[in-house]
């Protein structure tokens, strides 16, 4: 059985109405015989039928309206090769330049234009070159401040604010000087005059002062060869940094004054809320501090994780600069290296660094006057003494001393 | 206020048109009598007479050099050429003069007229009934090349068109004639020629469009919002002169950059939308600017032409590219 | 019957002497018994039966475009005569150039229903016709195809050939620039072409007497300097006989020669067209009795070659055929992607093969 569709038969038409039917129901039809005459607003036309058979239903009086693609006649046993049904639907009209045509309404225009919202965040002026720099660096190209002409983002700009990996050659053996043989000049990498200009502005502008003092670890040293198995197979390598890191973090929540800026200008304590905390990074190139963010909210196990991750990052000068943006207090860990304490520089404009030494096995005498074997950790906390005195230091030392010495407390804070 | 489709637009802005300014006269191919193949001229013969409204022998060239002789002697014609594709043997009576007379008598006779004509493709007709000839009138110096989109805009720059003391090439697109219908204020009003409008506004992707592309370029974006990308469309409505401040202010804040058109894409509108980027907004871009355009093919007839034509999921793909650079 | 036509047919009805030549009336009465063309009855019944197929052909089109399957279609009716006379007055090696309603010459001409439907249908390949079929496609920009028929028949002198070149063009058409530029080229190189204006009293919508103020358009000859002749398009007789003439004429170095078939469009411009809008039905009534089928079926009746019985028969016939030759384009009317670009230039270029290649691409991404 066909279904015969009011097919759009001509510049877009979407309705007709039924002048005239020529067929009857039970009537019989050959292909090409008129079935109804319609009325539309370009012409009137006959309507012949797709196919020869039976008329089965007629739907539509005369002077009723039909839309296109309304069923107006079915035609029963249709002819052995009945024709593809006529399409009536809007996409396959065939007609004319068919225009399509639809009672759809546009929303009502006005000539103001839409609202445009400004742009909320910042974004760069910079060249196409410059942005497959930063692309290529892993540079936000639109947080680094541009030197160029009107604030234009150069490729120097970009270098530096990746502290620079730039393809700069390890320092040659110097051009001959005045004095062959009694000196070699050796050039700064780009991290390295980056470095020589921080340590000296950190050491002009911050009056440094330390307290120092040796933690008996022990405890801490026995905790992690007991958890460092189950460390690994969560995936991270347990060392004592991690431990080291979340009793700064709690510490610093105490005592607020190592976790801030001085602003000389008013005079002000700004006193941060985040605890983004630098670790510093022994790389063939230089010193990198890459930062953890939020460290007081991370498990040790993340913390673990992420020093990893960060260490080989700055090793790998890979280091995006989200990552080593935003640090609030420091730590440096020249144990590793090999010496036993130290005084450490503060990262301006920090206001606080925790010198972290070897762990060695000494002895100790202990509450009953009697001499054991301890491992014992030499940390020093350099501090901005504009703002904090000895005082300050030597609680948050104590406090420190609380965390690593008792470890199980790391775990209940 | 009343609900129109575009050709009813037409032919209501005419009625006003002519009501107001009995200098406005309408002629063209089949205009009078029929009142035109699409109707745009329809009840216009009958309301004003047939001095004011009518009938052309079959001769482009001589519907436009009439129109021409009439506007230099205190007329204001409206000539239609009938199908865009049509406009060729006009060519140059419009370059060689239409374009041309104001320059030519520094200032002294000028051409107050208007050449309008079914505009860009999709509706399956034969050969020269799809053509997009906006590049080619772009490029005359002395021409104003206007594209409407919607019913509303249509009445407020046919009306800037009429009383615009240049000569204006009005393209009407056909695709749109019936595709919808809109609210369109009784009273007068116009649209300045030379403006563009921002239709979506966006932060993700500059997208500038003309004619029935716009609407598929509003699905276009539609698609993808839902990806997370926040195009602005912009409706360029006036092809010469360009609105170059709405595009760039556009581009500088969004950094990325397409361009939509039915036209093939060689030496197409595009091209210039593209140097009009690179020129004025180098520093902000963030990809390359690029032409969403035809093929360089001639216009298939209507069984090819679907492929020749983009719907809002082809655009979508083109753009998504851009987004993404 | 008379054998030679040499300037016959000019001299008595040139165009302007203001007469029409009409050989047989719209009984089928022959009223210029010396002027009946030299062919036998037998061969007349032949070209009789184009001219049904014309119009069957052309009815089976109309009904599938009312049945939304064929696209935009512009019907030949009432004008059959004025396309198949001329095309049986050509020699075989002899050019057709077309404007866009000749479908009765076309068909006489050798090309095939279905490159005809496949053209309507919206397929390219609907113009390109069999090997050694020497007609040109459509031209829908008015008059422009004249040119070439001008250039067409320019090269036959230049080579030496002997080949006449017919080109057809509407009453609309004599309006454009390009009419009475072709004309006065034709004239200036005495080119052997033969122009055929099928005057059917309506450019869409605008009456003939709003076209030109001329009195005829033949006489629009006089102005490039070649001899005009008005014919009753309708009498298939008399359109055969001036074209005759007019081919020889030009087969013989005697230049070009405009006709002009004065004829009607029984139907609308196109099937998006509503004839009502601009013309009376009483007009069109006046001229369905002058009908060229009508007039050629009652000649053959009463010659005894024909029936009415065949005559039906035959019209259902050729309307099946025509419906079987349109289901065929349906079944593979639909063009690869790859022929909308391979046919630009001879070789593809670097930048259509790669917007060709992205689009293919883009078309299977789609599709998975």
């Amino acid at each position: 059985m066909l279904e015969f569709r009011f097919p759009d038969i001509g510049e877009g038409i979407t309705e007709g109405v039924i002048l005239k039917w020529f067929v009857e129901v039970g009537q019989e039809v050959r292909e090409g015989d008129s079935l109804f005459l319609v009325e539309t607003d370009k012409v009137n036309a006959e309507i012949p039928s797709p196919a020869s058979g039976t008329i089965l239903a007629r739907f539509g009086e005369v002077g009723q309206t039909i839309n296109v693609g309304d069923v107006v006649v079915q035609i029963g046993d249709a002819s052995a090769q009945s024709a593809p049904e006529p399409v009536a639907e809007e996409d396959a009209g065939a007609v004319v330049g068919a225009l399509e045509t639809s009672n759809q309404v546009l929303a009502a225009s006005s000539e103001h234009a839409v609202a445009v919202n400004g742009a909320s965040r910042r974004k760069a002026l910079a060249t196409p070159a410059a942005r497959r720099l930063a692309r290529d660096l892993g540079v936000d190209i639109n947080a680094v401040a541009g030197s160029g002409p009107a604030g234009r983002v150069m490729k120097e700009d970009i270098l530096q604010a990746t502290d620079g990996p730039k393809p700069e050659a390890p320092p040659q053996a110097a051009p001959a000087s005045s004095a062959p043989g009694q000196e070699e000049r050796v050039a700064l990498t780009t991290l390295g005059k980056t470095v020589a200009r921080n340590m000296a502005l950190s050491k002009r502008e911050i009056p440094h002062a330390a307290v120092m003092d040796e933690l008996d670890v022990t405890e801490l040293v026995q905790f992690r060869q007991e958890a460092k198995g189950l460390a690994e197979q969560e995936g991270a390598k347990l060392t004592y940094m991690p431990f080291i890191i979340k009793a700064a973090a709690l510490a610093l929540k105490e005592f607020p004054v190592f976790n801030a800026v001085f602003a000389p200008e008013t005079e002000e304590i700004i006193l941060k809320k985040h605890y983004n905390l630098g670790i510093a990074v022994d790389t063939p190139d230089g010193l990198l501090v890459p930062v953890i963010k939020n460290a007081d909210q991370k498990s040790l196990l993340q913390l673990a994780r992420e020093v990893q991750d960060l260490a080989e990052k700055a090793r790998q000068r890979t280091l995006s600069l989200e990552e080593i943006q935003g640090g609030t207090f420091t730590l440096t860990n020249y144990g590793a290296v090999g010496a036993l304490s130290g005084v450490p520089v503060i990262k301006h404009p920090e206001s606080a660094i925790l010198g972290i030494g070897t762990i060695t096995k000494k002895p100790v005498v202990d509450g009953d006057d009697q001499v054991v074997i301890r491992h014992m950790l030499p940390i020093t906390l350099a501090f901005d003494h504009r703002f904090i005195d000895g005082g300050s230091a030597g609680r948050f030392i104590t406090r420190l001393r609380a965390y690593l010495e008792q470890p199980l407390l790391l775990l209940l804070a | 206020m009343a609900l129109m489709n575009l050709i009813t637009t037409i032919n209501h802005t005419l009625d006003l048109a002519m009501a107001q300014d009995e200098r406005v006269v309408v002629f063209g191919e089949d205009v009078g009598v029929e009142g035109g193949v699409f109707r745009a001229t329809v009840g216009l013969q009958e309301k004003y007479g047939d001095q004011r409204c009518f009938d052309t022998p079959l001769a482009e060239s001589a519907i436009v050099g009439a129109a021409v002789g009439m506007a230099i002697n205190g007329l204001r014609p409206v000539a239609e050429i009938q199908f865009s594709g049509f406009a060729y043997p006009a060519f140059n009576q419009i370059v060689s003069h239409v374009a041309r007379l104001r320059n030519r008598t520094r200032g002294q006779r000028s051409l107050p007229m208007v050449i309008r004509m079914p505009h860009g493709g999709g509706i399956k007709a034969l050969e020269h009934h799809s053509e997009s000839l906006e590049t080619f009138f772009g490029h005359i110096p002395g021409l104003k090349v206007v594209v409407p989109s919607t019913p509303y805009d249509a009445k407020g720059l046919f009306l800037a068109a009429i009383r615009d003391d240049d000569p204006v090439i009005f393209l009407e697109p056909s695709k749109l004639y019936r595709a919808f219908r809109q609210e369109v204020p009784e009273e007068d009003y116009t649209i300045p020629i030379g403006k563009a409008k921002v239709i979506k506004a966006g932060t993700d992707l500059t997208v500038v469009s003309w004619g029935a592309y716009v609407h598929e370029a509003v699905k276009a974006a539609e698609l993808l919002q839902a990806e997370g990308i926040d195009a602005e469309v912009i409706d360029l409505r006036t092809i010469s002169p360009l609105d170059r401040e709405t595009v760039l202010e556009s581009v500088k804040k969004t950094g990325r950059f397409a361009v939509v058109h039915e036209a093939a894409k060689s030496f197409g509108p595009g091209a210039e939308l593209v140097a009009l980027v690179n020129e004025g907004a180098f520093l902000h871009l963030e990809a390359p600017p690029t032409r969403l355009a035809g093929f360089d093919i001639t216009i298939p007839l209507p069984r090819g032409e679907h492929h020749y034509f983009m719907d809002a999921q082809r655009m979508a793909a083109g753009l998504r590219k851009v987004a993404h650079f | 019957m008379i054998q030679d036509y040499t300037a016959e047919l000019i001299r008595g009805y040139g165009a302007l002497t203001g007469r029409m030549l009409r050989i047989m009336d719209e009984n089928g009465v022959v009223q210029e018994p010396d002027l009946v063309p030299a062919l036998q009855d037998e061969q007349w019944l032949e070209l009789y039966k184009v001219m049904m197929l014309t119009r069957a052909a052309d009815d089976k089109a109309l009904q599938l475009q009312r049945q939304g399957r064929m696209l935009t279609y512009a019907p030949n009716t009432g004008q059959e005569a004025a396309q198949v006379g001329p095309a049986a007055a050509m020699g075989k090696n002899d050019w057709l150039v077309p404007a866009f309603r000749e479908l009765g010459a076309w068909l006489h001409r050798g090309i095939d229903l279905k490159s005809v439907y496949l053209y309507w249908y919206g397929n390219e390949f609907g113009s390109r016709f069999p090997e050694g079929v020497k007609v040109l496609p459509i031209a829908v920009p008015i008059g422009t195809q004249l040119h070439h028929a001008v250039g067409i028949a320019m090269a036959s002198n230049i080579k030496g050939e002997d080949d006449v070149t017919v080109a057809y063009i509407g009453d609309g058409g004599t309006s454009t620039g390009d009419f009475s530029e072709a004309l006065n080229f034709a004239g200036v190189f005495n080119a052997p072409v033969v122009f055929i204006v099928q005057n059917n009293q309506y450019a869409i919508s605008v009456a003939r007497g709003k076209q030109t103020k001329a009195v005829t358009m033949a006489q629009k000859a006089a102005a490039a300097g070649i001899p005009g002749i008005l014919v009753d398009g309708n009498d298939l007789f008399a359109m055969y006989a001036a074209t005759k003439e007019a081919v020889e004429r030009a087969r013989s170095g005697g230049g070009p020669t405009l006709i002009e078939a004065y004829t009607y469009r029984l139907g609308a411009h196109t099937t998006s067209d509503d004839p009502t809008k601009y013309r009376e039905d009483s007009e069109v009534e006046e001229w369905k009795p002058r009908d060229p089928l009508r007039r050629m079926k009652a000649y053959l009746i009463r010659q005894g070659l024909w029936s009415e019985e065949q005559d039906a028969a035959l019209y259902e016939q050729y309307g099946a055929y025509a419906l079987d030759v349109f289901r065929q384009v349906e079944a593979e009317g639909e063009p690869k992607v790859e022929d909308l670009f391979k046919y630009t230039y001879k070789e593809m270029p670097a930048h259509i093969r790669e917007q060709y290649e992205e689009y293919v691409q883009y078309l299977e991404g789609k599709v998975d």
